[in-house]
């Protein structure tokens, strides 16, 4: 191990522009975040229509790989793009030596594995969820793919959780050591809210006048976020503020039965879903908004909730998981029980009503934001881990 | 206040994942209806009743390649399959 600067290999299966969840913007902010401190940053990925095989971008070497023999079964197609990642890092390591591989989640444990032994480098390995968490186990491929996380734990040198809740699931599902996981939270970027936005306009265009009250809901439309709760707050929060507006950002499989469940509410014209959008709108949106609702069933960290917060938005989130790290009950936020649309209605009418404490509440929550979850401080900290994974290396 | 149980992933989108799984993600490795029924075991009656809701959707598109009617999954309908594992 060389001093303090480190060659990560990175791997991830979504890296921008293919993106979902929270891992591609975790990944790319903690990537960029790492190369501005000196640490050469190589990243494996898979490809995506459009974004070019090699490319480099603020320091960082992004390699984009395509399986070329695909398979309609999901675990089969995983194992296959996993074996073409690993032939494009052999290829890179005739002319690379790595000093520590750090993978993001399961889906690229198998190559990252097979890289740690034939190269003898350190892996940490980041848990973002687990399948137990997600969905729990009850259908063949989940048990692989807790399988899979579980065999990741035991292989990483070093394991890296974005909260509390993730460190006690991880240790207490795959029985592993305490010692051998670090809680990192995810970062966001500050600056990135820190621009003018014509909240009227915004609003207008998505429906909303000047005399309605916004409500932004922002997620992958699948059952963990919890949205369908939100939606049967909609009847409750309504008669208490008749000029509530609800706002769905995101998609997901689950889309269909949400608007079906929209539709049994009686008050589907106040409920907007929006589909995916871009950055920059959700940027515009998320300054616009009224209140920014986190209904999560599971949710690992919940960093809608902490974009939120960097927006100036009050934040009512289900207390559930992450969520808790940083979201303190009428200090930076509002915590309402999840899979509970009165208590929901409480949160959303406990801001509305109450504009000097929401503006209290949003003041403090900026303030958490800024002093811990910055992405330098987030790289500086993985760094060290980086360390530590290579010392743990050379004592097993 | 009771909840109906978790309702199925609808038939579209798992011909949607199968086609992303395969890789039918770009013209060169685009598919026909025909041959798409063949890779995932779907009728194709029904594959042919997917994709038509898949393409009002805009999670895939049709293209003619010599002449011929395939398929692809657009940039929006593989953030869609993604949503499915993640």
């Amino acid at each position: 191990m060389p001093g303090d600067d480190v060659r990560v290999a990175m791997l991830t299966w979504e890296y921008p522009p293919r993106i979902v969840g929270g891992i591609a913007r975790h990944c790319e902010g903690l990537a960029k975040a790492l190369a501005k401190q000196g640490h050469e940053i190589h990243l494996f990925t898979l490809d995506f229509p459009g974004a070019p095989d090699y490319e480099e971008t603020e320091g960082i070497r992004i390699y984009r790989t395509r399986s070329e023999v695909g398979h309609p079964n999901f675990l089969t197609w995983v194992l296959l793009f996993n074996h073409y990642i690993e032939k494009r890092m052999a290829d890179v390591t005739r002319l690379v030596e790595f000093d520590v591989i750090h993978v993001h989640d399961w889906l690229t444990a198998p190559c990252s594995i097979d890289f740690k032994h034939f190269s003898r480098k350190p892996l940490v390995f980041t848990a973002h969820s687990t399948e137990h968490g997600r969905s729990g186990l009850h259908i063949p491929d989940s048990f692989t793919i807790d399988g899979l996380e579980w065999w990741s734990t035991y292989e990483a040198n070093k394991i890296i959780v974005t909260s509390g809740a993730m460190k006690g699931e991880v240790c207490g599902h795959f029985h592993v050591s305490d010692s051998k996981v670090e809680i990192i939270p995810n970062g966001i970027e500050p600056n990135k809210y820190e621009v003018p936005v014509d909240k009227g306009a915004v609003r207008a265009r998505y429906g909303i006048q000047p005399h309605e009250r916004m409500i932004l809901c922002v997620g992958r439309l699948v059952p963990q976020k919890g949205i369908e709760y939100l939606i049967h707050s909609v009847p409750i929060v309504a008669r208490r503020r008749p000029e509530a507006k609800f706002i769905i950002v995101g998609d997901g499989w689950y889309r269909d039965h949400l608007e079906w469940v929209a539709n049994t509410t009686g008050h589907r014209w106040r409920v907007t879903f929006t589909g995916f959008i871009s950055d920059w709108d959700l940027v515009a949106l998320t300054k616009s908004a009224d209140v920014l609702v986190v209904p999560s069933v599971y949710e690992p960290f919940g960093i809608v909730a902490l974009e939120g917060m960097a927006a100036s938005v009050p934040v009512v989130a289900s207390q559930v998981g992450g969520l808790t790290d940083f979201v303190e009950h009428d200090r930076t936020g509002v915590l309402v029980y999840p899979r509970n649309p009165e208590s929901i209605a409480w949160g959303i009418d406990h801001v509305l009503s109450n504009p000097g404490h929401a503006e209290w509440l949003v003041k403090n929550a900026r303030e958490v934001v800024q002093k811990a979850y910055s992405w330098e401080a987030i790289a500086k900290r993985t760094g060290k881990v980086y360390k530590e994974a290579a010392e743990r290396k050379e004592q097993l | 206040m009771s909840y109906t149980p978790l309702p199925p992933v609808p038939e579209e989108y798992k011909v949607l994942s199968m086609m992303h799984n395969i890789g039918a993600v770009i013209p060169e490795r685009s598919l026909t209806p025909d041959e798409l029924a063949m890779w995932t075991g779907i009728d194709i009656s029904t594959v042919r009743d997917c994709l038509q809701r898949l393409k009002e959707l805009g999670y895939v598109e049709h293209i003619q390649v010599s002449g011929v009617e395939k398929y692809i999954v657009t940039k929006v309908g593989i953030m869609k399959v993604l949503t499915l594992y993640s």
